[in-house]
């Protein structure tokens, strides 16, 4: 089905993978996510192919929202673990208008059809067509972003654990900086605040891509995350557990003073 | 764009039996694909999943990191792992912004599994490839 549909509406993995439907679960449970919408696998396909209906529908969803934009895949799988195709499926942050949506959605075609794609594909016995929807929402620019587990990922122990810095939370997950960390009880009782060194964040460029900026001294070893935004980042965890299960794996940013749930996935692997 | 041209696709050996209509059936097929100076377009060893014809730019070839030649608009490369999707056997890297079409193993199968004739004029053309290779080999 060659669609496109508000993030709310996307409920079907099978249609428009496990990364759409995840966010659109959060949207319509009230979660604040970012604005966007959700391709379907075949309407992806068509615009790689080049053809203009398709190029033109996805062009008139994705106007209304505030650019620059965030150009994501979203596995659509028999197993449905978008998970499993981390790393090689594409993202492309800071996509600077509507004009450059069709050529990252081609990109992302590609990254689920290239040739490191096919090798794992075989490797881990997939032998079915890749397919591949796409999630585009708006980039925030974000103050403060990062990760934070449900369950503490190092040792199993019930406890959040959050890591952050400056920027956009490409600088936590790409491991560029040494973030803060943070543990916080069920109850929502600060256990420890670990500053990190965070030497650079990410900012998105006018132009499209994102850059690394140097962080002005003074903030390199200082706590980005005061006790209200760590009392709504708890929040934040107990909901996605509510909405989603135990046991989450969220990516989260804190712009203009608001806060955003932007991934939440089980955790995979405990004792790392 | 949408499709490949069909004329620089009629030089491509492995569709060379192929008349005019068979050719543009295969042309639709293809996707156009760009890579960035530097990057590595295929990796020697590595699975490969699509053919792609230059459209623009260049690109250098490298076999066991020895440079072996260049390409460049209407060179193509990777034909046969539409077929077996083999493991490559040269390093494609982009000298300059590159833009080719490519065609995925995944879209090529379905249409010869479907069209008989054009599944025996590529096997014509690949037992011609085999006989030159067998000809070159003995007089070696």
């Amino acid at each position: 089905m060659k669609e496109v549909v508000p993030l709310a509406k996307a409920s079907d993995t099978a249609i428009f993978g496990s990364k759409a439907v995840g966010l659109g679960d959060a949207a319509r449970k009230g979660l604040s996510v970012p604005p966007g919408v959700a391709l379907s696998g075949s309407i992806v396909e068509a615009v790689a192919s080049g053809e203009e209906r398709a190029i033109e529908s996805v062009e008139k969803s994705v106007r209304p929202l505030p650019a620059p934009l965030a150009v994501r895949s979203s596995a659509v799988d028999e197993d449905g673990a978008d998970a499993s195709f981390a790393g090689q499926h594409l993202t492309l942050l800071n996509v600077p208008s509507v004009a450059e949506v069709s050529s990252a959605v081609r990109e992302i075609w590609w990254s689920a059809n290239s040739d490191s794609a096919i090798t794992y594909r075989q490797r881990v016995g997939l032998f079915t067509r890749p397919s591949v929807g796409v999630v585009v929402q708006t980039l925030l620019d974000s103050d403060i972003a990062g990760v934070m587990f449900t369950l503490n990922p190092m040792n199993g122990a019930d406890e959040c654990m959050i890591e952050a810095s400056w920027g956009l939370g490409e600088a936590v997950v790409a491991g560029l900086v040494i973030p803060d960390h943070y543990r916080i009880d069920r109850s929502g009782q600060v256990l420890e605040r670990r500053p990190g060194r965070k030497k650079r964040a990410v900012r998105p460029l006018v132009t499209g891509d994102t850059f690394e900026e140097e962080v002005p001294p003074n903030l390199v070893e200082q706590l980005c995350l005061d006790d209200d935004q760590l009392a709504e980042l708890h929040r934040l965890a107990i909901r996605c557990e509510e909405v989603y299960g135990p046991a989450r794996d969220i990516e989260w940013a804190f712009a203009g003073g608001a806060l955003y749930l932007l991934q939440c996935r089980a955790v995979t692997r405990v004792g790392i | 764009m949408a499709g490949a041209p069909v004329e620089a696709l009629q030089h491509v050996p492995l569709f060379a039996e192929l008349d005019r209509h068979e050719v543009e059936q295969i042309a639709r097929l293809f996707k156009e694909r760009r890579f960035a100076k530097g990057e590595t377009v295929v990796r020697e060893g590595s699975g490969g999943a699509a053919f792609f014809l230059i459209d623009s730019g260049e690109a250098t070839v490298s076999v066991g990191g020895a440079p072996r030649t260049n390409l460049g608009p209407g060179d193509y490369f990777g034909e046969i792992a539409l077929i077996d999707e083999g493991a490559r056997s040269a390093t494609i890297t982009a000298v300059s912004e590159l833009s080719c079409y490519g065609l995925t193993f995944w879209d090529f199968r379905p249409l010869v599994q479907e069209n008989g004739a054009i599944g025996w004029k590529l096997l014509q053309s690949m037992a011609k490839k085999l006989r030159a290779a067998e000809q070159g080999a003995s007089l070696s």
